[in-house]
Parts: structure tokens; sequence; C-alpha cells
């Protein structure tokens, strides 16, 4: 898997990296001073604001658009989630509380639970007519594909979480692929892939471990 | 449980990969551990983060937006209206 991560991609993290100065962080993407940080845009859509609520909107529907499509692999399925994922997003933002965590990582908890609930709702159905494909292979793997340097250097905080992730050995990241994005548990990694379980667990511990601590380097070089 | 095995346990956690027959021993090091294991847990949400970061950013639909915009207001609007005055 990592072979086929675009060169560029790695490259220009790397610069990126070097180049990044302390600032603060309000916003998992980048934002123009005086913008509203993601913790106000939450407070504001649990007091009713639709305003803040278009913000959000904008800020992250790409975002919650590509983590569904990887799990649901489906573009016209993947709108009909986005509706639902912001609208739950609206409905529950009582819900949330910054002492739990990041308004982002609550976003993607929702949207993740929601899009693995539809797949395997359609694996369910596939399954009782009788069509299901095999499909492990279906997909590439790699995590960034196709990006442009220009789309890159946009996107600061994008490349240095995908520099993270890629950096991991292919057989660590195959097994996080199907935890996180295809939701199985680890007998059923093992199930899939004819590895024992032992290994999925030890693969998957240290692959997590491996991103926690390199995303622990990098809130320090933020 | 040490602390740094119910960190690792943790991190399954998070991303709901804990087998059935390890979360009694986790909740139980999680109670042992408190205020750290809950900070710990915390932490690890961003994970979720990182893993939607590194995806590249796919087109959303505009009428999507103007759907939900709409379904917004239409239920600020009912909501306000059903206030007592």
């Amino acid at each position: 898997m990592s072979s086929s991560v675009d060169p560029s991609v790695q490259a220009a993290a790397s610069n990126r990296a070097v180049q990044t100065s302390a600032k603060p962080i309000a916003s998992a993407v980048e934002l123009e001073p005086g913008v509203a940080s993601d913790l106000d845009l939450m407070l504001g859509i649990q007091s009713g604001d639709a305003e803040a609520f278009s913000e959000l909107y904008d800020r992250y529907s790409g975002v919650v658009k590509a983590l569904i499509l990887r799990i649901i692999h489906d573009e016209t399925g993947a709108d009909d989630l986005l509706q639902e994922v912001f609208m739950e997003i609206w409905n529950q933002a009582k819900n949330f509380s910054a002492q739990k965590g990041k308004p982002l990582g609550w976003m993607v908890t929702l949207t993740r639970r929601r899009a693995i609930d539809a797949l395997r709702k359609r694996q369910a159905y596939a399954r009782a007519a009788g069509r299901l494909q095999a499909e492990p292979e279906r997909q590439p793997l790699a995590w960034v594909q196709n990006v442009t340097e220009n789309a890159i250097l946009a996107r600061d905080t994008r490349v240095l979480m995908a520099k993270v992730v890629n950096s991991l050995p292919e057989a660590q990241q195959r097994v996080i692929e199907l935890a996180f994005f295809q939701g199985m548990s680890q007998r059923e990694i093992a199930s899939n892939t004819n590895i024992p379980l032992g290994t999925v667990k030890t693969r998957l511990e240290l692959g997590l471990k491996k991103i926690y601590d390199g995303l622990k380097e990098l809130k320090d070089e933020l | 449980m040490s602390f740094e095995e119910f960190q690792n346990c943790a991190r399954l956690y998070v991303i709901g990969a804990l087998e059935p027959e390890e979360l009694k021993d986790f909740e139980a090091a999680r109670k042992q551990y408190g205020s750290a294991a809950e900070d710990f847990i915390n932490e690890c949400h961003s994970l979720h983060e990182a893993f939607a970061l590194s995806l590249k950013p796919a087109k959303a639909s505009t009428a999507i937006k103007a759907r939900l915009m709409s379904m917004v207001r239409e239920r600020n609007k009912n909501q306000s209206g059903a206030e007592p005055t």
C-alpha cells in the first residue's frame, strides 16, 4: 500500500512539517484570522443558529463525504448519508460536549457509525439476495490519492495527517483499514485475511500506537 | 492490566475494535485508573480526526446544503411559533 501513495504527498508533507510555525489550533482545517472556531460553530448550532450550521457544512462536508465514500464506496448513497449525517449533527448538537473532545472527532464518530450501519445493511441485503461478491481487494488502500501539489499545500493539516497514517507498514495499514473503515472486529479481520487473531491484534495495537504518537508529535510541531 | 496495556486497549476501544471478552478487563482497568484513564480515552478520540483528515475531501453537493438549510430554517420557524408568547 505504501508504494501506491503519491510521492508528492509525502514530499510536500515533509516540507510543510518543517515550514509550519507555532499557531493555535482552533479547527482541524486552516482558518482565516477572525473566523469562528469549530467550537464556536457547535455552540452556535446548540443554540439553533442556522448560519453556524451553514458554516460547519461548508467547512466539513468534504471531509464527512470522503469518510462516507471510503466506507460505502457509492456516490449516490454517500450523498444520502451526507444529508442524514448533517441533519443528525443539527438534531444531536445538544449532546456534544467540549469536555469530551473536539467537534470534528464527534462528527467523525457519528458519521462512521452511520456509514458502517449502512454498509452492514447493504451487505446483509446482498447476502440475502445471493449477490454478495468477493470485494476485499476491490478498492485501493491508499488513503490519499491523486493529489496535486497545490491542493496539498492548501491543506496542511490533511497532508500532515496523511503523512502519519501513510508512514505505517502496509500490514498495519491493512488491519486498521478493515477495523476503522469497514467496522470489522479483530475476529472478522482474522477470518477475512487468514491472519492469526494474535497477529491482527498486534498489528492493530502497533499501528494505532504509531498514529497516536505521530499525532502527538504533530500537535507539538503545530 | 498495566497502564500501558490499558492504553493499547483504549486505542482499540475508541475505534470499536475491542473484542467482547476484552471489554470486561478493559472496563475494570478503566475504573482502576480513574481520571487518568478517562483523560487518555478522550485523547484517543483524536485518532478519529486523523483518519478522516487523512482522506482527500470529496465534493459535497450544494443541493444537499440547500435542502438541509431549508429543513433547519423550517424547524427553527416551527419551534419559535410553538413557543408560548
